[in-house]
């Protein structure tokens, strides 16, 4: 009989007589699909959240912030400074030929969240028509745009989901204004999603902010230019501000989020594979045991060593990866496309939803299979160099 | 040849499967207490140091947007107000912008009256405080952090505010005192320093605060000072919203939302799935013995001690597992956690629920084989294998 004939028949005899060891075989998958669920259910988050922030960014826009701001609450830009922006190099126009620069002011307003009924702090943001044409996927999904001049906004369509009051027709009132909600928009995914938009002029006169805005957003002929854009800035001592590409700013504050699950999910599915193992390793040894006059006996009539080894470890990866698998399952079934929300880098909810990318899936296959092979291998181990007549010996 | 030394050898036969239960229980533990500890914080509501006593008075519209200083004054004069501060956030950060500050420019006395039963100031550092306009006190667990000493010159910058004498984001302080907290587990405040200073050199955003602090007289009802304040400017361009102290850290901590729920499930689940797995194998390992016990009971030991011998064996694990684990809690949650979310301390509560789970759980993974245990027959468990 050839190795891997013996190999074959051993594996075989190893899956066969699993049954008689249901409990500690289940036990063995329900723990591996724990684990892999609580480490998938924060990688979703994570995943979905930096998805949401870094969809926002475009690598062909800028942002011009005051230095020093970080995040766009804290920046401040005048008109004057927006006026001598709309003279710089390689910005793109639109269809008359004015320069796509849009000033946008960002104010913090209350809404109360669906889930706890409690205030929450969601962006108002006043723009122009120049804001919606650098924002390409800009779609109007029920209602219109808000009209110029009016007390109108347009809802996020993350706000309307989360958020009470925000369908169309209902009014909202921030302070001593009072606004009418006419649209529901749709920016691929995007963080905008989670604001409210308003006419700027209205957004400014009514906020008591004439003449400010929070940050200058310019549409650029191609990315390269944004070199140009940041001289120019330099070389003005009126400009002075900050140029960021607009992909980089929300890439950098997707980092935060990227921490959180570095800081708690690795450790934790890790601390909870090790439980999950010592679960294993112990259904394994068990294994080995039951069979071990089987072992013994197929040792006299000549098959090797490595045949019961490969068997045992071959049964023990099963069992992970079947727990991998359904750990997966559960994880799209409970958690994927879950709606979150929470306080992102400018103090305000940012809305979005857990994603299970397959890349994801594979990072859970693979702590799976690790627990599989670690908790295999020993026992295995046992099962190829148990002494035929200590086998023997011990029934 | 005692029952501990029995529990002891039954427990480390297969050292491997021990030292990793150990370890799994050892985590779920750290976890728990570390998970308490956060959930103490944050429940507590104490995120900035809440009490009735105190009302804080922001914007209606939302707390970022300003009020107008006239405010003030006419705050002062609602019955039931001992004293009003003013207060603005700062956005200050030390050397590097990821190091952000809980910066207030606040009304220096009012202020420290209002928390005068929070805090605790050398009454010469107050005094030196309250006479030097660019001075400023630093709570202590950040003097600690960064090595800070009183009459040491301080620079800190602003990511919000430019300073109109350096003409850049610097401003140049003098650190006056420490501020201590009344009680040692107290959350740490903020670095408090003068809103005339702030006035006379920011290039923007003067005569305007972020929010107001009322102490209010001993046994006022303060629901209605708190309805009285906001009558006074109901209609007005800055119409203002105030509340006790507590219920404004708590709706501010709760914007953190379903996140904090999320991660309070997932780890929870976590926890139990530990304990699941090792009482599981708990089990297995003892019902792999049942020949050994019929032995013992061969040699004479009698029921009652069969019994104490697997539950003790159990219980032995688990606090072996346990206890060490929420002591390193207690550590993770002095050096990481507290500084995350003031007011996360591991509570003498805390502790004990932890000592009761892992009793608990060494009472239900032992008892169901030590009762096995103790009922197996001699003969039939001699014939098992």
């Amino acid at each position: 009989m050839s190795l891997v004939n013996q190999i074959a028949a051993v594996t075989a005899l190893n899956f066969k007589s699993m049954p008689q060891r249901t409990l500690g075989s289940l036990s063995t998958v329900v723990a591996v699909t724990l684990v892999v669920t609580v480490l998938l259910a924060f990688l979703a988050m994570g995943e979905g959240f930096q998805k949401t922030i870094r969809g926002s960014g475009a690598a062909d826009v800028a942002l011009f912030l005051r230095a020093g701001a970080q995040a766009e609450a804290n920046s401040s830009v005048t008109r004057d400074q927006l006026r001598l922006i709309e003279e710089a190099p390689g910005i793109a126009s639109d269809a008359s030929g004015k320069p796509l620069v849009s000033g946008e002011l960002y104010v913090v307003v209350d809404g109360i969240k669906k889930s706890s009924n409690t205030k929450a702090n969601l962006p108002l943001r006043g723009i122009s028509l120049k804001g919606t044409a650098t924002r390409p996927g800009f779609r109007i999904v029920a209602g219109r745009m808000f009209a110029p001049g009016a007390n109108e906004i347009v809802v996020g369509s993350a706000v309307l989901k989360e958020f009470n009051g925000m369908d169309v027709g209902s009014t909202v009132r921030f302070g001593t204004s009072t606004w009418t909600v006419v649209g529901v928009f749709d920016l691929g995914g995007s963080i905008f999603e989670s604001e409210l938009w308003a006419d700027i002029d209205v957004v400014q006169n009514l906020f008591q902010r004439q003449n400010v805005f929070q940050l200058a957003r310019v549409k650029l002929e191609d990315p390269s230019k944004l070199v140009a854009l940041k001289a120019f800035s330099e070389g003005d001592p009126k400009l002075k501000l900050e140029v960021v590409s607009e992909a980089d700013y929300y890439a950098k504050q997707a980092r935060s989020m990227t921490g959180l699950i570095q800081k708690l999910g690795w450790p934790l599915a890790i601390a909870m594979a090790l439980g999950a193992l010592a679960g294993a390793l112990n259904t394994m040894y068990n294994s080995v045991a039951s069979r071990a006059h089987e072992i013994a006996t197929l040792r006299c009539i000549g098959f090797g060593g490595l045949p019961a080894f490969v068997g045992t470890l071959l049964e023990s990866l099963a069992l992970a990866a079947l727990g991998g698998l359904a750990g997966s399952l559960v994880t799209w079934l409970l958690f994927d496309g879950m709606t979150a929300s929470t306080l992102g880098s400018n103090f305000t909810q940012v809305v979005f939803k857990f994603d299970l990318s397959p890349f994801l899936v594979l990072q859970g296959i693979l702590i799976a299979l690790v627990v599989g092979v670690v908790g295999g291998v020993f026992p295995a181990w046992q099962a190829a160099r148990m002494p035929v007549l200590h086998a023997y010996n011990r029934s | 040849m005692n029952d501990f030394y029995l529990m002891r050898k039954n427990l480390s036969r297969k050292k491997l499967r021990a030292i990793l239960m150990l370890v799994a229980i050892f985590i779920a533990f750290l976890i728990f207490g570390v998970l308490a500890s956060f959930q103490h914080g944050f429940n507590a509501g104490t995120g900035l140091g809440g009490t009735d006593s105190r009302l804080i008075t922001v914007s209606k519209i939302n707390f970022t947007q300003s009020l107008p200083v006239a405010h003030i004054a006419r705050i002062a004069g609602v019955d039931g107000v001992e004293t009003v501060a003013m207060a603005n956030w700062f956005g200050g950060y030390y050397q590097e912008p990821s190091n952000l500050l809980a910066m207030y420019a606040v009304d220096p006395e009012p202020y420290l009256k209002a928390y005068r039963d929070a805090y605790v100031i050398a009454p010469a550092e107050r005094a030196a405080f309250l006479a030097d306009r660019g001075s400023l006190l630093v709570p202590e667990g950040l003097a600690n952090k960064y090595g800070w000493k009183v009459g040491d010159s301080l620079p800190l910058l602003s990511n919000i505010f430019s300073n109109k004498t350096t003409n850049s984001h610097r401003w140049d302080f003098t650190i006056a005192g420490i501020i201590h907290t009344a009680h040692p587990d107290d959350p740490q405040g903020a670095i408090l320093f003068h809103h005339a200073y702030f006035d006379e050199t920011v290039t923007f955003g003067r005569d305007k605060f972020n929010w107001a602090v009322e102490r209010i007289a001993p046994g006022a009802d303060g629901d209605r000072i708190a309805g009285a304040i906001d009558l006074l400017f109901a209609n007005s361009p800055s119409e203002t919203a105030t509340q006790q102290e507590k219920a404004f850290n708590r709706a501010f901590l709760a914007q953190i939302g379903n996140i904090a729920l999320i991660v309070t499930l997932v780890v929870s689940a976590a926890f139990c799935t530990i304990l699941m797995i090792v009482g599981n194998t708990m089990i297995m390992a003892i019902r792999e013995r049942t020949k050994e016990i019929a032995v013992l009971k061969t040699l004479g030991f009698s029921r009652g001690r069969i019994l104490r011998l697997v539950l003790g064996e159990a219980l032995l694990l688990a606090l072996l597992g346990g206890v060490p684990g929420l002591l390193l809690a207690v550590v993770v949650d002095k050096v990481a956690l507290a500084k995350l979310l003031p007011g996360s301390t591991m509570t003498w509560p805390i502790s004990l629920t932890g000592i009761g789970f892992m009793l608990a759980f060494g009472l239900v993974t032992g008892l169901a084989p030590a009762l096995n245990a103790m009922r197996i027959n001699i003969a039939a468990g001699l014939a098992r294998f």
